[in-house]
């Protein structure tokens, strides 16, 4: 082929591929349209699936595995709040291969998370959980979580303690396991129990999201902290003066504040007409504790 | 293109003599049997699970014939030297090379068809009529003939440079790739390097779409498939093929057969 042919092969080839790209980005636009179907797991008899898994069980439970990521990532980037595959996606995963401690771990997360952040089905998390005590005893990580889910989701203080209690027996458990299960037995509900465990899961993940989940739960305990002091002051600065106070201001005027209160993220609280301190609309905290009902 | 059409024909009577052929399609009507059944056992979507597996069937089998028939499509001729003899006649290269895709695009439309027939004996059996949104599962396995053309010529321009066994697995693992351009597109936003999601997009976009013609599920809810997107799915496929078409061409122009 001479030099002129190679050259025109090569134009071929690039245009050619332009063209390609450029009728792509057309089909995705349809292909979209038609993919927005309703989301469908074909198999849902995680028996069966097994069975047709033969010996590749534990990879087809990897492909499960990276399905449910990709289902909850596009939903949750999509604020699309309704989850309903979930559970069967990871009742399959999870009976495919017991021992994929992500599942349990994660999957736990992504169901007991109130909406939008995730399915709002803390039974079905304990389920999961549950199963997967049942399947890998040793792990005493999966009491952590499933101590968690009881404490934080379903307010469940003496299923949490006592989960956390049979985690404490494995001798590779967190050294505070123990006098959680107690704390939890004897006070229930408590902002310190919550700041101690959300500052665990901070200071111990890996994952770059639940450190920021656990982040944004420590600043709101503060907040609900901080806006019980202020509410305290506030309290107090009706006693001497007769009236609730309208600015933050008249606090550190009357004496009852040093100075005017910021949130973790630097917004100076605000006071409700109610005269109740409360996060200042500006604050990014405000649009986060919206979305975190119940966030202690 | 009589000349090209004369090696169409022929790659098509040769490849209906290959026995290989009639054994996919008893697999597939075997197919078909366990769909039916697989249907009666199944409360309420017997029809779903019929064209899954139906449509299923016609893609495994479309592609299994198209790859490893697609690969034999050259270097046989060249192994048994009826190649030697055929291009000391008045024909050139490129028109062996669309001449041999052409038949084999021919013998894959008569056999989708005539799987796609049972498909949907099938269907009506199940459902005792067949209706408009049935048309969907038509488009279906148009799209999947679209699939296979492509697979072929990628299978063909392999088969050009390399040995079978080379080229058989190079067309497999374009085709999985293929299956997973989306996921690709989707890696990024944090999850990997900026400057390997931005590699990740373009290799995406030039890789061999298979996604494109994944309708299945539409199919199986009878969804009305978009016009628009039969006529740009069969565009991509046309001009895919054309380019990989003229750089096997361009390879097999190039090649010493001495």
């Amino acid at each position: 082929m001479s030099a002129k042919g190679y050259i025109a092969l090569l134009l071929f080839v690039l245009l050619g591929f332009a063209g390609v790209w450029r009728l792509q980005e057309r089909i995705d636009v349809q292909q979209s349209a038609v993919a927005s179907e309703d989301d469908q797991v074909m198999l849902r008899s995680s028996k069966l699936v097994k069975g047709l898994s033969l010996e590749y069980a534990p990879l087809v439970a990897d492909i499960y595995w990276t399905r449910v990521v990709q289902y909850f990532g596009n939903k949750h980037a999509g604020q699309q709040l309704d989850l309903r595959l979930l559970w069967p996606l990871l009742d399959v995963t999870s009976v495919l291969d017991p021992h994929l401690m992500p599942v349990y771990h994660f999957g736990s997360m992504f169901l007991s998370d109130a909406a939008p952040r995730g399915a709002g089905r803390p039974d079905l998390a304990a389920e999961l959980l549950e199963r997967g005590l049942k399947a890998n005893p040793d792990e005493w990580r999966l009491y952590y979580d499933l101590g968690f889910v009881y404490y934080f989701d379903m307010k469940d203080y003496p299923k949490a303690s006592a989960a956390f209690y049979e985690g404490s027996k494995n001798p590779k458990a967190l050294f505070w396991m123990k006098m959680m299960a107690a704390k939890i037995a004897t006070e229930g509900d408590s902002t310190e129990t919550s700041n101690f465990l959300w500052q665990d899961i901070y200071n111990t993940t890996t994952d770059a999201s639940v450190k920021e989940n656990a982040l944004t739960h420590l600043q709101l305990l503060r907040t609900q902290e901080d806006c019980k002091h202020i509410d305290v002051a506030a309290d107090e600065y009706q006693k001497q003066f007769g009236r609730r106070p309208v600015r933050m201001n008249e606090l550190v005027l009357g004496g009852l504040l040093l100075g005017e209160p910021v949130d973790p993220l630097g917004y100076p609280y605000v006071l409700s007409e109610a005269g109740k301190a409360e996060i200042s609309a500006e604050s990014p905290l405000k649009k986060k504790a919206a979305k975190m009902p119940g966030s202690k | 293109m009589t000349r090209v059409g004369t090696v169409a024909l022929n790659t098509f009577r040769e490849a209906v003599r290959d026995r290989v052929l009639y054994n996919l399609v008893f697999f597939a009507l075997v197919m078909m049997a366990s769909a039916i059944l697989v249907g009666q056992i199944s409360i309420g979507i017997e029809q779903i699970v019929i064209v899954s597996l139906g449509l299923s069937a016609i893609s495994i089998i479309g592609l299994l014939i198209s790859v490893f028939i697609g690969v034999g499509l050259v270097s046989k001729e060249i192994d048994k030297r009826t190649l030697y003899a055929l291009l000391a006649k008045p024909l050139r290269r490129w028109e062996f090379i669309l001449g041999k895709f052409a038949g084999l695009a021919l013998t894959l439309t008569v056999n989708t068809a005539a799987m796609a027939a049972g498909l949907f004996l099938a269907l009506f059996y199940v459902k005792h009529s067949i209706e408009r949104a049935d048309t969907a599962v038509l488009v279906a396995v148009y799209f999947i003939l679209l699939k296979l053309a492509l697979v072929v010529a990628l299978a063909m321009l392999f088969s050009c440079f390399t040995t079978p066994l080379l080229a058989i697995l190079f067309t497999a693992g374009l085709y999985l790739a293929g299956l997973f351009v989306h996921e690709m597109r989707g890696l990024q936003g944090g999850l990997i390097d900026p400057a390997l999601g931005r590699l990740l997009r373009w290799v995406s976009y030039v890789l061999p779409n298979f996604e494109n013609f994944d309708v299945m599920g539409a199919a199986a809810h009878g969804r009305i498939i978009p016009a628009t997107l039969v006529a740009q799915n069969t565009f991509y496929a046309v001009l895919y093929c054309a380019i990989v078409l003229t750089v096997a061409a361009a390879v097999f122009s190039q090649r010493n057969l001495k």
